[in-house]
This record gives C-alpha cells, structure tokens and sequence, in this order.
C-alpha cells in the first residue's frame, strides 16, 4: 500500500514545489521589471515597443524554463543576459524580415499616451545624452549603460555581456573618455 | 573640459527616471506576453488544421472515385471485349491471312478445291 502511494506523494510533492517555483520566479521577475525594461530600452536602441517586446519573449522563456537560472550570478546579471541575447535575435530576425519585404506596419504600432509637446521638451532634455550614447560603439554603450544606469559592476557587466573582465573594463574605460568628450562638445555648442 | 563619473551617473539617473515613466506593469507585459504566446501557437496550428482538412478531403475523393471505378463490374473484361467496328476488319479472303500457310501448298488450294479434295 505504502509503496502504491509513494509515487503519488512525490509527484505531488514535486509538483507543489514547481509551482513554488513559479511563483517565486514570478516575484522576482516582478522585481526587477523596471530595471529590465530600462536595459531592454538600451538593447533595442531606446525603441519602447521593441523594448517590450523583447522583455515578454524573455519572460516566457524564463517562465516556461527554456531559459533557467543556474546560480553562478545574481538573477539580475543573470537575468539581462537573457535580455541581451533576445534583443539581439529579435534584431537579427527583424533584419531578416525587412530583407523578405515584410516590414511592420508602422500604423499598427500603439500611439503613446504622453502629449508631443510633453515628449518634446524630455526628449530634448535628454537628447544630449541620447546622442552621444548613439556616437559610441556598441561594447562602450553597453558597459556604460550596466554601470551608470543600472549601477553594476563592471565584472557583473562583463557577465551581462559576456566578455572578460579585462575587456569590459576597456570598453569602460573608453567609453567613458569618449562620452564625456561628446557631452562637452554638445554642452559647448 | 572633462566630466566626471557623478555628472555621468547624474544625467544616467535623470534618463532611468524618464524611462520609468513609461514603463508598463509588470502585469500588463505578462499579460501581453501570454496573449502573444496564445496567438502564436494559433498561428502554428492553422495551417496544420488546414493541411489536415485537406488531406481528409483529397483521400476522400479518391477513396470514392476508387468506387465508383469498382461499380463497373459487370462491364466486359478487356481479353472478351470486342469493338463495335470489328465487322469493318472483316474483309473478303481474312480468313486465309488468319493462319499460317504451310510449305508447298498454295492458297488457291483453300479457294479452288483440287480433284482429290473433290473425289470425296
């Protein structure tokens, strides 16, 4: 009797602890979804609909477990690994379409909410920065991103981006030179 | 003129704060997510439907032509079966075309019988 009912109690036990899992996945996700959203903007070249875009596929790989986290980083370092790699499939495929002929409708995009003379007056404010970002090879933009915006490390950046250290901090310590060499430039016209 | 690293982080924060702004609930990108994933998988899932009506509708017709092919058996077998304009092969003297002459014999032998034919 014992050993008909063993099977049972484990399957339910195991499946008790997947939705644990889920649920806890979820939380965090929900976590740091701000976050995410902000380096998912930085990925798809500050394109808010491509941004969200990126970040539902990441979530219904990370919720349906054809992307699971081993542990080895934090699950945000972990977590805009993934965004990074889907961003840029989602480019490399967006590529393809565009040569098939299939663009996207652009009236199919929603229309944002925020009146054009509000988004106007941010954009310019930020235009500046916007700018200078866009002057920067892409390494140097990335690391920037991951260290003045969302505060990483530059080793944790390394592991976002997949690079060594060492380049990483190369890429920093460029980029950095070149931005604030951009900014003046700007700052002085 | 150089910049430092709180000036960067100062104008890095001022864009995050703009991002936020416009950045969705987690609830609605989820939600937005599961209706993408829904609708995807009915975008597979047609042109399989499809392919299978298809295919159903193909075999059953051929299933009843096979049939309808089947009915005629009371039709003549192709060895017993004779054209309507066989009679127009049928023409004076066919019949000594329709077997082999033999050595030394003439065909006028069939046609004309000679005495000995006719001595008995």
């Amino acid at each position: 009797m014992e050993s008909a009912l063993a099977p049972l109690i484990l399957e339910a036990a195991n499946a008790e602890e997947r939705a644990m899992d889920d649920i806890e996945l979820r939380l965090q996700l929900e976590r740091v979804h701000a976050d995410c959203f902000g380096w998912a903007m930085a990925c798809c070249g500050r394109d808010s609909d491509d941004a969200e875009e990126v970040l539902q596929t990441v979530y219904l790989k990370v919720l349906d477990g054809r992307a699971r986290y081993d542990g080895r980083s934090s699950f945000r370092t972990w977590l805009f690994g993934v965004i990074r790699h889907t961003a840029a499939s989602e480019r490399r495929k967006a590529w393809l379409r565009r040569l098939l002929l299939e663009r996207k409708a652009d009236n199919l995009k929603p229309e944002s909410t925020v009146s054009p003379d509000v988004e106007l007056d941010r954009d310019s404010r930020r235009d500046g920065l916007h700018r200078a970002l866009a002057d920067l090879a892409a390494r140097q933009r990335e690391v920037l991103q991951l260290v003045f915006y969302h505060e990483l490390t530059v080793e944790e950046a390394a592991t976002v981006m997949g690079i060594s250290t060492g380049s990483a901090r190369t890429h920093y310590a460029r980029g950095k030179a070149r931005l604030a060499t951009l900014l003046a430039d700007s700052q002085a016209l | 003129m150089t910049m430092d690293d709180s000036e960067l982080r100062r104008r890095f924060s001022q864009l995050r704060e703009a991002d936020r702004e416009r950045t969705p609930t987690f609830a609605q990108t989820h939600q937005r997510a599961r209706a993408r994933s829904a609708s995807r998988v009915s975008i597979f899932v047609r042109p399989v439907a499809i392919g299978a009506v298809a295919t159903v509708l193909i075999a059953t017709i051929w299933m009843a032509r096979g049939r309808s092919f089947s009915h005629s058996e009371s039709a003549p077998a192709i060895a017993t079966w004779r054209a309507p304009t066989d009679v127009l092969l049928d023409t004076p003297g066919s019949e000594l075309l329709a077997e082999m002459p033999a050595l030394g014999a003439s065909v006028l032998d069939k046609m004309i019988p000679t005495p000995s034919m006719r001595g008995t």
